[in-house]
């Protein structure tokens, strides 16, 4: 059976159990992917079913733990004292805000690498103040999930590069300069091109109208105790050379978490389970159906196929083909993609400053986060703002991610002359 | 879109289909616990434990045997070590056609054919790759697990979000179960920290003189074909790639780079001061270009996707519509060990090291691997 004869029945599979039978994404995956097992012949496959969604494992578990700190803070009171006490600080001027924003969505990605954790956990912080003074829900979303992809590739943790660099034996050193580069200038720009327009200053009076609860007086530091422990648990084991044992990062949340239950209104542990694994679980069913869809993809030789047709690209298009392959890659896996694709990229660029590139493939690399049909980022935005269909999102994402696209595509054709910066 | 609502019927299901997967997958997970047998030449000395160097690894899953042939003569020693990654075949399959063909005559030879017992208990998710891969031999064939690059999760888990490792270097947490970043090794840290410092103490207490760790690689890769040095050991590695090229095989030598911090190649030669070399033949198996992955795929090593992206000057290493078989592989990995064995003599005699039994690298490639490994047990 031709490779490309089996991906595109997957393809054709999941498309018509998505789009025409209406069927969650996360079973019309798995089914795609058994489907694909059946038609190349290789049998139900329920090893390989498996072992393809164990593949996202870690990722489920950030996520589900992530969610139940997120629910912990909303029903102990802690996000909106928080959101009051940014509103306060901030509310009268926009760029400041904007800027101050980003960096607060940016930051835990910095710290784990991950952007679902950094939308989950400051995401919910940002977003009601945004929302308050007058960004519509849908750019909230846009500048929410923007910030945890630029926290993905910010400095100093950035697993895209540690990814590829470990396929080409480059050491995750001397990176913090070309990231920066990259960096610094989409954080700056990316809120002001969402935000700048609509954002409103507001004066003292109508603050006080649309400031939610705080329970600031009644609870006092106590309320911050739960992101001390969250900066904390992620920062110390690095910091001090594993003195401080690193728990992994869904325990870091669920640790986190706990330590909420005692810091702000009494909050009823079994509800907020439920309501985190009943807001999570499409997400994680997802995950484990793109896990199963790619195994099988492999099993059957699709994803050799698939990795040789891009790479077989003349010459001339190989900055298109970086453009388009990394990011629709990475709307099943953005680290698969960096693994798979971002690596022979490299080789193919190895004239090149290999830390340039590196950062830059990144840049372009971590975009798949915002493509179907994973979409992790646009989708955990669309869930902090409350927002049903996150392509609507997504629409607010496409100058933002073009943007940073071009800055991606920019250094690696500029890299000869920043060679000498870095 | 249309929300599709649960009901108890639907979980039920869901539940029932749920469990039929544990089943059905379970027994295939299990049956990877189950390690290939290895049938020693008479001259083995004696079958030691990597836990007989560091307690703390006894009765645990990094715990590995360890193959001594010791010698009449005296000489130095030597210690292979295979099965670092147990997704790269030739390094197993060398080990083991070591233990089940050769006599030491001079020094001490010590092998280790499964380092990361773990990792030989899982294969890698979203690799597709089968459990076991057949070595054809006249009694039947011979079958090998082809596991992980890592240490199964279950035996060490959870993974950092970024692993510094022991010299000190950052890299992404799953590397933390990655044997050959973990060097020197953690007598108190986690599992593959300690494999990593029982090899550590094997090679001190041992008095270990020279270590050749063997390693396949993606045809996308670099570092191929080739021997990896630490420094102390550039002329060794220089004289034994002379020989090589004599003898028609080309290969090339790369330098431990001094910066990369955490393998086999640079923490031996820097902790224990021995003289080391890292060993990389191309094994299309485990790279990303890869068809459908199969047992044939692992030990004919033909792809047809790796042929094409050679035409395209993606690859390191001549790449033809005959693949690179395992046999093939394998017969690189013996002449490197004669080579640098040669060379060793050659430059330090009172260290040399000689075995007999070994099979000669051209009959291996030529006759292949099954006419010189034990036949299988039956029903194995």
């Amino acid at each position: 059976m031709p490779e490309w004869l089996v991906f595109l029945f997957m393809v054709a599979v999941f498309v018509l159990l998505a789009m025409a039978a209406k069927f969650p994404i996360g079973i019309a995956l798995a089914l795609s992917a058994l489907a694909g097992a059946l038609f190349a012949g290789d049998g139900p496959s329920p090893r390989h079913l498996v072992e393809g969604a164990f593949g996202y494992f870690d990722t489920i578990l950030i996520i589900l733990t992530a969610t139940i700190f997120i629910k912990v803070l909303q029903d102990a009171g802690i996000l909106d004292t928080m959101t009051s006490l940014m509103l306060r600080t901030f509310y009268r001027s926009k760029i400041l805000l904007l800027l101050a924003a980003m960096v607060i969505l940016i930051f835990p990605g910095m710290l784990t690498g991950s952007s679902t954790a950094a939308i989950l956990s400051s995401g919910p912080l940002v977003a009601p103040v945004m929302m308050k003074l007058g960004l519509s829900r849908l750019k909230t979303g846009a500048l929410v999930a923007m910030g945890g992809i630029l926290g993905m590739i910010a400095p100093p943790v950035n697993i895209l590069i540690m990814i590829m660099g470990a396929g080409v034996d480059m050491p995750y050193v001397g990176l913090t300069r070309p990231l920066l580069m990259l960096v610094v200038p989409l954080a700056v720009v990316i809120p002001l091109v969402i935000g700048y327009k609509d954002l409103k200053i507001i004066n003292r009076s109508d603050l006080l109208s649309i400031l939610p609860p705080s329970l600031g007086p009644k609870y006092r530091f106590r309320l911050a105790v739960p992101f001390l422990v969250l900066v904390f648990l992620m920062v110390a084991p690095g910091a001090t050379a594993g003195a401080v044992p690193d728990v992994g990062i869904p325990g870091v949340f669920l640790f986190a978490a706990l330590v909420g239950l005692a810091c702000g209104r009494p909050v009823n542990v079994l509800k907020v389970t439920q309501k985190a694994i009943d807001e999570s679980l499409p997400i994680l069913a997802i995950l484990a159906g793109v896990g199963m869809f790619i195994q099988v993809m492999t099993m059957t030789g699709a994803r050799g196929w698939t990795v040789i047709s891009v790479l077989s690209l003349p010459s001339f298009l190989l900055y298109l083909g970086i453009s388009l392959s990394l990011p629709a890659f990475g709307g099943v896996s953005t680290f698969g993609s960096a693994s798979i694709l971002g690596i022979p990229f490299i080789l193919a660029l190895i004239s090149k400053n290999a830390l340039l590139t590196s950062s830059s493939l990144s840049a372009i690399t971590s975009l798949g986060d915002l493509v179907p049909p994973a979409a992790i980022s646009a989708r955990f935005a669309a869930q902090v703002v409350g927002e049903p269909n996150f392509f609507k999102i997504l629409r607010y994402c496409l100058v933002p991610a073009l943007l940073q696209l071009a800055a991606g595509i920019g250094m690696l054709l500029l890299a000869p002359f920043l060679d000498k910066v870095v | 879109m249309k929300e599709i609502k649960g009901t108890p019927g639907s979980a039920a299901l869901f539940l029932f289909l749920a469990g039929l997967l544990c089943v059905f997958s379970g027994k295939s997970f299990l049956d990877m616990h189950r390690p290939e047998p290895i049938f020693p030449r008479p001259g083995l000395s004696e079958i030691k434990k990597l836990g007989d160097y560091l307690p703390a690894l006894q009765d645990s899953a990094g715990d590995t045997d360890v193959y001594v042939f010791r010698g009449k003569e005296k000489g130095g020693n030597l210690l292979a070590v295979g099965g670092t990654h147990p997704n790269e075949p030739a390094g197993l399959v060398t080990t083991v056609l070591l233990i089940e063909t050769i006599r030491a005559v001079r020094g001490d030879i010590f092998i280790i054919p499964r380092a990361n017992a773990s990792g030989f208990t899982h294969s890698d998710p979203q690799e597709g790759n089968p459990q076991r891969f057949s070595i054809s031999t006249p009694a039947g064939p011979r079958r090998f697990r082809l596991g992980s690059r890592l240490t199964n999760p279950v035996d060490q888990w959870p993974d950092p979000a970024v692993y510094m490792n022991p010299p000190g270097q950052k890299l992404s947490g799953n590397e933390a179960r990655n044997l050959n970043r973990c060097y020197p090794g953690r007598a108190k840290g986690h599992l593959t920290e300690k494999i990593a410092f029982g090899i550590m103490e094997l090679i001190r207490k041992e008095k270990i003189d020279i270590a050749i760790d063997f390693h396949e690689s993606a045809p996308e890769y670099p570092v191929i074909n080739a021997i990896v040095f630490h420094e102390n050991s550039a002329e060794l590695a220089a004289l034994a790639v002379m020989e090589l090229q004599a003898a028609g095989i080309e290969i090339r030598l790369e330098a431990s780079p001094v910066g990369l911090r955490g393998l086999s190649h640079r923490e031996w030669g820097d902790e224990a001061g021995i003289k080391v070399l890292l060993l990389e033949t191309p094994n299309a198996s485990h790279g990303r270009l890869k068809g459908r992955p199969s047992s044939s795929l692992v030990v004919e090593g033909r792809d047809k996707f790796y042929a094409r992206a050679a035409r395209l000057g993606w690859l390191f290493v001549p790449f033809g519509e005959e693949g690179i078989p395992l046999s093939q592989r394998v017969a690189r990995h013996l002449a490197a060990i004669s080579a640098l064995l040669k060379s060793l003599a050659e430059l330090e005699p009172d260290k040399a090291i000689a075995m007999e039994g070994m099979p000669p690298s051209a009959d291996v490639q030529q006759k292949g691997l099954g006419v010189f490994l034990h036949p299988p047990l039956k029903g194995t």
